[in-house]
C-alpha cells in the first residue's frame, strides 16, 4: 500500500466550500478531543456555543457588535492576502482609523451642521487614518522588498502605544479633560450627539440593532468583489498574486500595485477603526485594557483565511465567528478555561490554511501489486527489432 | 471514487447534524432560589496579583454563603463591547449582580440598560441607583511596607515599579514613599512606569533599570510578581502589591498591601439577598478588614515588626494619618499645609482622587 501525494490537474469547484466547511469540521473536532481532555462535554458545550451565539435574547445584537469588526478586519487582510501581500498590520491600521476617526467625529460634530456630515467626515478620515499607516509597511515593500509581515505586525505596537499615550498619557485633543471623574482615570472625549453613527433597530429577539458599521462593511465587501472581478486594477492584482514574473512581463506596474493594495487594506481596516468609535465606544479608547486588548485585527486574519479571500464569504465568516466569540464570553467560567475560545480559533485558523494543501493536491493511495510472470513477460519493453 | 466521497460527505454531514441535534440532556437545571452573583475580571482569576485577590473575595463569598449563592466569574475581559456582551450573557441566564472589577467597566449606558441587575465597580467613581462604587485605603498598607522597605534598605535607595501615572498609581507612590521615609529619614523613591497593569517582562526590565541605577530595594504597584522574581535572583529585598505572593520570592519577600476584598463582598451580597442593598460610595479601611499588611519574610526583623505594628494601631484608632500637611512636591513647594489632612473626594489635585503630584523624596515624573 502506498499513499502518495500529488498535484491536482484540475480544482474542481465544490472543493471551494467543502475545503473551508471540513476545516471548520476538523477543527471541532480537534477541539472536542480537547475538551474531552479537560473533561468537558463537547456536544454539549457546542449546543450552548450555538444558543449563545445566535439563538439567546440579544444574542444575535451582541454578535454584531463582535462581527462587525471583524468583517473590516476580514475585508482588509483578503484583499490585501489575495495579492499574497500578507498585512498583517490591520489591528494598527484599525487604531490609527479610530484616531483620525475620532478626531474627525469631535472637531466636525463640534461644529454643529447636518446630520449625515460628521459621519461622512469620520469615514473620510477614518479611511485616511488606516491608509496612511499602511503605506509604511507598503512603500518599504514595493521600493526596498522588506517583508511586510514583520513591518506591518511590529507597527501594531507602536499604533498601540499611540493610542494609550493619547489618552493615558498626554493632555491630547482626544483625551477628556473637563470635571472630576477625567481627572481620576484618563478617559476620551465622548462624542458629540451629531457624530454617534445610528443603527437599525429589528424588534427580533428583544431588540436586535444593526449598526451603520456593518452595511458599511458589507458596501466595503461588494466594492471589494467588484474590484477584484470586473476591474482591471483587480485583475492585474490577482495576476501579481499568482505569478509576479508573468505579471511583469504583461506589464503591470508592481510597485504601484503593492502600494495601491496596501492602502487600499489600511484604507478599510482603518474605516474599521472609525466604525469603532462611531457605532460603539463614541469616544477614542485609549485604555489597554479596552480595544487594544480584544484583538479584532488578528482574528480577521482567521476570518479571511477561512472565507478564502471572497469579499461576501468574508463577511458570511465575520458573522459566524462573532458569534464564536460572543459564545465564547458566555461559555467561560470557573470550569471553563478562557482561553478555550482562542485555541478553536487557532484550530480553525491551522486547519483553513493545512486544507489549502487539499485543494491543490490529493492524497491517493494505491495497493502495490505483485506482477504475474505472464504479465511481466507481458510488460517488459519489446526488444528492439533487429 | 466519487462514491467514497460522497460517502465522506454525508458523514461529515451526519456529524454537524449529530452536534446540533442532541438532546438538551447536557443543560443544567439552575438552582431556582440561589442568588446568582458573578464577577468580571480583566485579567487571569490567577495572576498572582490584582484579579486573583479578587478570586479570593469571591471564593470567600462562596465559602460563607453556600447553597444559597451561585457565583460565577469571567476573566480577561476588555473594557467596551466585550464587558457590554459579557453583562448580557450574564443578565440572560439569570445574574442578579455583578462585581467589575476593573475602572471603565461600568458605564452609564450599560447600568441603564439592565436596571435591574446590582452593579458594584471597583475603583470607580459612577454612582446610580443600580451601581455603586467600592475601593479602599490601600495607601494606609502601602505605607506601613514603604516603612518595611525603609527599614530594609541600607542605602536609603529604593526603586517602585509602576503601571500608569493616575492619581491612584500617584498616590499609592507617595504613600510608599512616606512609609519609607518615615522609617528611614531622607530617603528616595526612583519610580520607573511600565504603562501596563500586567507585563511581566515590562516588570522585569523596570526592575533591572531600578537596580542598575542604584536601588537596594525593590517594591511595585503592578499586578504580577515578575519584579520579585527578579529581586530574588539577585538577592535584593521585594515589596509586593496586591496579593501574598511570597511563594514566588521567598527570600526577598518583605511583605506587601494587600486587599480583602472577601469581607466587602460577603456584606454586599447579603444586602441584596436581604433586599437592604443601596448604592453608595464605600472606602474601606484596616478597621473594617478590608486592606492589611501580608505576611511579613524572613528580611523584617522582630523590632521592626513591633514598629510597624505600632504605627498599624495609631492609623487604626484615627491618631495617625500618612496624608497629613505638611507635604511637600518634589519641587519643595507646600502643597498640603500643616495640619491638614487629604480628603478622599474634595479638594481637587489636593484629594486622594485627584492627586498628580509626588511627594519630596520620589525621583521620576508623575506625568509618566
Amino acid at each position: 500500500m502506498r499513499i502518495s501525494v500529488e498535484q491536482r490537474l484540475r480544482r474542481p469547484r465544490w472543493l471551494m466550500f467543502a475545503v473551508p466547511l471540513g476545516s471548520v469540521v476538523f477543527a471541532f473536532l480537534v477541539a472536542a478531543i480537547v475538551l474531552v481532555a479537560t473533561g468537558h462535554d463537547p456536544v454539549s458545550t457546542y449546543r450552548q456555543l450555538f444558543d449563545a451565539a445566535f439563538l439567546q435574547r440579544q444574542s444575535v445584537d451582541q454578535t454584531l457588535i463582535v462581527a462587525t469588526p471583524l468583517a473590516f478586519m476580514g475585508l482588509a487582510a483578503a484583499a490585501a492576502f489575495r495579492m499574497k501581500l500578507y498585512n498583517i498590520g490591520a489591528e494598527g491600521q484599525m487604531y490609527l482609523g479610530a484616531i483620525t476617526g475620532a478626531a474627525a467625529g469631535l472637531y466636525v460634530g463640534g461644529r454643529g451642521g447636518p446630520a449625515p456630515l460628521p459621519i461622512a467626515a469620520m469615514v473620510v478620515a477614518g479611511m485616511l487614518g488606516g491608509l496612511a499607516w499602511a503605506l509604511i509597511p507598503g512603500i518599504l515593500r514595493a521600493f526596498f522588498k522588506t517583508n511586510e509581515i514583520l513591518t506591518s505586525l511590529l507597527l501594531n505596537y507602536v499604533a498601540g502605544l499611540l493610542l494609550t499615550y493619547l489618552i493615558f498619557e498626554s493632555q491630547s485633543y482626544w483625551r477628556q479633560t473637563k470635571g472630576f471623574n477625567a481627572s481620576v482615570f484618563p478617559t476620551g472625549k465622548q462624542l458629540p450627539h451629531s457624530a454617534v453613527w445610528p443603527g437599525w433597530t429589528l424588534h427580533v429577539q428583544g431588540g436586535t440593532t444593526i449598526p451603520l458599521g456593518a452595511f458599511f462593511a458589507v458596501g466595503a465587501a461588494a466594492v471589494l468583489w467588484i474590484l477584484y472581478r470586473l476591474t482591471r486594477f483587480g485583475f492585474e492584482a490577482t495576476v501579481l498574486g499568482d505569478s509576479p514574473r508573468a505579471a511583469r512581463y504583461a506589464g503591470v506596474r508592481i510597485r504601484r500595485k503593492i502600494v495601491a493594495v496596501m492602502a487600499l487594506s489600511g484604507s478599510i481596516a482603518g474605516l474599521g477603526g472609525a466604525s469603532q468609535v462611531g457605532d460603539f465606544s463614541h469616544a477614542l479608547d485609549g485604555d489597554p485594557n479596552g480595544l487594544q486588548k480584544v484583538g479584532y485585527g488578528y482574528t480577521g486574519i482567521v476570518v479571511a483565511a477561512l472565507g478564502r479571500y471572497n469579499p461576501f464569504s468574508v463577511v458570511l465568516i465575520a458573522f459566524l465567528l462573532g458569534g464564536l466569540e460572543n459564545a465564547g464570553n458566555t461559555l467561560q467560567g470557573p470550569g471553563f478555561p478562557a482561553g478555550l475560545v482562542g485555541v478553536i480559533q487557532g484550530i480553525i485558523l491551522f486547519s483553513a490554511l493545512g486544507g489549502e494543501i487539499l485543494t491543490r493536491h490529493r492524497v491517493r493511495i494505491t495497493r502495490r501489486t505483485k506482477p504475474t510472470k505472464a504479465a511481466a513477460s507481458a510488460t517488459r519493453s519489446p526488444e528492439p527489432a533487429t | 471514487m466519487k462514491r467514497r466521497k460522497l460517502a465522506l460527505a454525508v458523514s461529515l454531514l451526519a456529524l454537524l447534524a449529530l452536534v446540533f441535534a442532541s438532546a438538551g440532556a447536557g443543560r443544567t437545571v439552575a438552582h431556582q432560589a440561589a442568588f446568582k452573583v458573578a464577577w468580571i475580571y480583566v485579567g487571569p482569576h490567577n495572576d498572582g496579583g490584582w484579579s486573583q485577590a479578587h478570586d479570593q473575595g469571591r471564593l470567600y463569598v462562596q465559602k460563607m454563603l453556600g447553597s444559597k449563592v451561585q457565583t460565577t466569574y469571567k476573566e480577561n475581559i476588555a473594557v467596551g463591547s466585550q464587558f457590554n456582551q459579557t453583562v448580557a450573557s450574564l443578565a440572560a441566564q439569570g445574574y442578579q449582580m455583578i462585581f467589575a472589577t476593573s475602572y471603565g467597566f461600568v458605564t452609564p449606558e450599560i447600568a441603564a440598560k439592565y436596571p435591574n441587575i446590582k452593579f458594584e465597580q471597583a475603583t470607580g467613581t459612577l454612582v446610580t441607583k443600580n451601581v455603586s462604587e467600592y475601593f479602599g485605603r490601600a495607601e494606609d498598607t502601602i505605607f506601613l511596607s514603604g516603612m518595611a522597605a525603609g527599614y530594609a534598605s541600607k542605602t536609603g535607595k529604593i526603586g517602585d515599579v509602576l503601571a500608569f501615572p493616575i492619581p491612584e498609581v500617584v498616590r499609592h507612590a507617595n504613600a510608599f514613599a512616606l512609609g519609607a521615609q518615615y522609617a528611614h529619614p531622607g530617603a528616595t523613591v526612583r519610580v520607573v512606569w511600565t504603562h501596563s497593569w500586567f507585563n511581566p517582562a515590562a516588570e522585569k526590565k523596570a526592575a533591572q533599570s531600578l537596580v542598575a541605577a542604584g536601588v537596594d530595594v525593590l517594591g511595585q504597584n503592578v499586578d504580577s510578581p515578575a519584579t520579585g522574581q527578579y529581586a530574588e535572583s539577585i538577592g535584593v529585598p521585594w515589596v509586593g502589591y496586591d496579593s501574598n505572593a511570597q511563594k514566588f520570592a521567598p527570600k526577598s519577600w518583605l511583605t506587601a498591601s494587600v486587599y480583602n476584598w472577601g469581607i466587602y463582598y460577603l456584606q454586599r451580597v447579603k444586602a441584596a439577598m436581604a433586599g437592604t442593598w443601596k448604592p453608595g460610595f464605600y472606602y474601606g479601611t484596616i478597621n473594617d478588614g478590608y486592606t492589611k499588611l501580608a505576611p511579613y519574610g524572613p528580611g523584617v526583623s522582630q523590632a521592626n515588626q513591633e514598629k510597624i505594628a505600632a504605627v498599624e494601631k495609631k492609623i487604626e484608632n484615627g491618631t495617625f494619618y500618612e496624608f497629613t500637611g505638611p507635604l511637600y512636591d518634589q519641587s519643595g513647594k507646600l502643597r498640603v499645609a500643616n495640619g491638614v489632612k487629604m480628603d478622599v473626594l474634595k479638594g481637587g489635585t489636593n484629594s486622594l482622587y485627584g492627586m498628580n503630584w509626588f511627594v519630596k523624596g520620589v525621583i521620576g515624573s508623575p506625568k509618566g
